[in-house]
């Protein structure tokens, strides 16, 4: 049993038609944590996740969900929103809703009155009544999370939950997943969006060619390049370039580089020496999508070479 | 366990909800009124005409005035024995024109007005009948019989021998006819009610695998559950169908009762324990063979694809109805005993044996192993499903090794 990781999976494998879309896959999700599982489309973000709530099984690997073997026994404990979004057009938002809780167990009344309250706080309280088919993809997105939600799970999945909604929508399921990270769910989400990962995930993984290729903080993962440094020098900025390291670029303002291994002073202390002074330096890490796209780009050399 | 069943609750209630609460749902509940309507006009059409031919035609019968009241006498006789679908045409009594009989026979044949199609002349006790191609003779060489016959014996045309009268009194008993009739009915009705209803649910996941609520019914709850919340749910909506229209028909027998003689049905269990088995064998027939069509319908990515498996699946159903009806009017045959036990034809074949047999213990037994095979048939559908649609879990083969 895993009751302190909400999700644990070791080596899950699943292939489709000969295809393995998934190659021994592990994740363990700490309880309380926002965590996102990262990757390119067709990583297999989605079969990883689908596989451990129990939708599919794996063809080898283990999981635990909540700390049973058996997904299914703990279902009512947790939220899901699928990649591929499905209401019935003919419901009313609210009847969606409670239809979804009451399939996890909340009581079908008590659901219709949550619903309720909860489509007013997330600014939908006009169309409690409406139909979905009535409704734009936006507002039918947020009722389907609200459905995921509505039963208090302990651990919610959201599949790509920021994919079809505009950029006020966005801040508002960001907002909601703080608020369900804040009353003391787990969340896990997968993304391709790095700038929701950057600012959501406490921890994360990056999954390419259906393995995993990073697991921890998102500082760590921007830890995996080196510190980028932009360097204005006092006087002939053009001669300075021949002091700075082999892939200094001149932006015509700046000269940016990366900080060699053993760090920036030695180099700043030639520059001075040579006369060139420092005007202006800043250092910075690169962003997750920097990381992100070093991860992927490594996998797939790591994995053309294995090929070969 | 309880998890399961309110799983199957919910997804029944949401069915049964989304089925009944639509505008459509009053045009499938009527639609056997517009059958009902369609027919009736049809066969009072086609009743029509047939009157309308059948009043103009005429056989006739060309006798001397000596022998004509005994003519007329006895076709009056002859005809009050004769059901209305043996009903020869009007008979027309010719009186010879003292020519040749047969070239007089032959003129009226081809004429058009009267349209006579037989006419007999000649000695009586000799007579010639000449008749259209395909029309039947015997009524007229009997009527020949029984006119001379009555001459013989000297008995006036108009005298009544005897007077009969006449009481009526109704068979209260079991009789086997009326239990072999009992148990057809049943066969017939229960698969009649099965094949209009149970067909429904061969489209039943379409819905869910169109608009990918599918996915969110998998994460949630077993298929299994899911798979038989939707036959609950399809079922609730056919027992609403069934009561309503049984309501309808209990008005107007009740209405009719009496003005048109109805058959007597009679049962071995009892009528009480047959009308209940009858539900309980709806059920299961209802259950086992809808879990048939959705476990199929779920396969099925279009509608073009849904058509195209239903029709086997009708025709198997076909074949259970016929099997079942073999069984019910040979109860004690082996082709009986086979329907009875072939899990696709027992509710059929077990309503008839209600009617046919007295005993209630092979009854229990049946809807014991009939829900047995809902259940199987439930898993292997969705296992299929799995299988099929969600790309996941083993094969079929693999699913029946390891249920061994």
């Amino acid at each position: 049993m895993n009751e302190d990781m909400p999700v644990w999976a070791e080596g899950l494998v699943k292939t489709f038609g000969g295809t393995e879309a998934v190659k021994g896959v592990s994740l363990s999700v700490p309880r309380g944590m926002i965590y996102g599982v990262l990757g390119p489309n067709g990583a297999g973000k989605t079969t990883t996740l689908r596989m451990i709530l129990g939708i599919i099984d794996p063809d080898r690997g283990q999981r635990t969900l909540l700390g049973h073997a058996s997904p299914r026994e703990v279902s009512h404990r947790v939220g899901y929103l699928p990649e591929e979004r499905g209401l019935y057009p003919a419901m009313k938002a609210r009847e969606a809703i409670a239809f979804m809780g009451a399939l996890r167990g909340l009581d079908w009344n008590e659901g219709r009155r949550r619903a309720g309250d909860m489509m007013e706080a997330a600014g939908l309280g006009h169309a409690v009544d409406r139909k979905i088919r009535q409704m734009s993809k936006g507002m039918a997105q947020l009722v389907q999370l609200l459905g995921s939600i509505v039963h208090r799970p302990e651990l919610i999945v959201l599949d790509e939950p920021f994919s079809g909604l505009d950029p006020v929508n966005q801040e508002h399921l960001e907002a909601l997943v703080r608020s369900e990270r804040d009353r003391g769910a787990t969340i896990l989400f997968s993304t391709h969006v790095m700038s929701h990962a950057e600012r959501l995930c406490e921890r994360l993984a990056v999954i390419a060619g259906g393995r995993r290729r990073f697991e921890g903080t998102v500082d760590e993962a921007r830890g995996l390049l080196p510190m980028q440094a932009a360097y204005v020098p006092c006087d002939r900025a053009e001669e300075a370039g021949r002091l700075l390291p082999p892939d200094a670029v001149h932006d015509g303002n700046a000269w940016r580089f990366t900080v060699p291994d053993g760090g920036a002073e030695a180099l700043l202390m030639a520059l001075i020496s040579a006369g060139h002074g420092v005007a202006g330096l800043t250092m910075q890490r690169p962003g997750l999508h920097d990381a992100f796209v070093r991860i992927v780009s490594d996998a797939k050399r790591a994995d053309a070479e294995a090929a070969a | 366990m309880n998890s399961f069943v309110r799983q199957v609750g919910v997804v029944a209630r949401r069915d049964f909800t989304a089925v009944v609460a639509t505008p459509t749902f009053l045009l499938f509940l009527l639609a056997p009124l517009f059958m009902i309507l369609m027919s009736l006009l049809g066969v009072t059409g086609a009743a029509h005409l047939a009157d309308a031919s059948q009043d103009k035609r005429r056989i006739g019968v060309i006798a001397s005035p000596a022998d004509s009241p005994y003519v007329t006498a006895a076709d009056t006789r002859l005809r009050a024995l004769l059901p209305g679908e043996l009903m020869p045409p009007q008979l027309v009594v010719i009186p010879p024109h003292g020519g040749d009989d047969a070239t007089v026979a032959r003129a009226l044949l081809a004429a058009p007005d009267p349209d006579y199609v037989a006419i007999l002349y000649g000695p009586l006790d000799r007579p010639m009948i000449l008749k259209e191609d395909g029309r039947r003779s015997a009524y007229l060489a009997t009527l020949a019989e029984q006119v001379l016959r009555d001459r013989k014996a000297g008995i006036a045309p108009d005298a009544r021998l005897s007077m009969a009268a006449t009481a009526e009194t109704r068979h209260t008993g079991p009789s086997t006819s009326n239990q072999h009739v009992t148990g057809y009915a049943a066969v017939f009705g229960i698969f009649f009610l099965t094949l209009l209803l149970a067909g429904q649910s061969v489209g039943m996941l379409a819905e869910e695998k169109s608009n990918k609520v599918i996915e969110i019914l998998a994460a949630a709850a077993p298929l299994e559950a899911v798979f038989l919340g939707k036959l609950v749910g399809m079922f609730g909506v056919a027992l609403l169908f069934v009561s309503f229209w049984a309501g309808l028909a209990g008005v107007a027998l009740s209405l009719v009762a009496g003005a048109i003689p109805l058959p007597a049905l009679t049962a071995a269990v009892g009528m009480p324990a047959f009308a209940g088995l009858c539900v309980l064998y709806f059920t299961m027939s209802f259950m086992l063979l809808g879990a048939i069509f959705l476990g199929v319908g779920a396969q099925a990515s279009t509608m073009r694809e849904i058509q195209m498996m239903s029709l086997p699946i009708t025709i198997f159903q076909v074949a259970m109805f016929g099997l079942a009806s073999s069984a019910a009017s040979a109860p004690d045959s082996p082709v009986a005993r086979f329907a009875e036990v072939f899990p696709f034809s027992s509710p059929f074949a077990m309503a008839a044996r209600a009617a046919n047999a007295p005993e209630l213990w092979p009854h229990v037994l049946a809807l014991g192993w009939q829900a047995l095979w809902v259940g199987l048939t439930i898993w292997l559908s969705a296992g299929l499903f799995r299988r099929g649609v969600l790309k996941s879990g083993p094969g079929l083969m693999t699913l029946l090794r390891r249920r061994r």
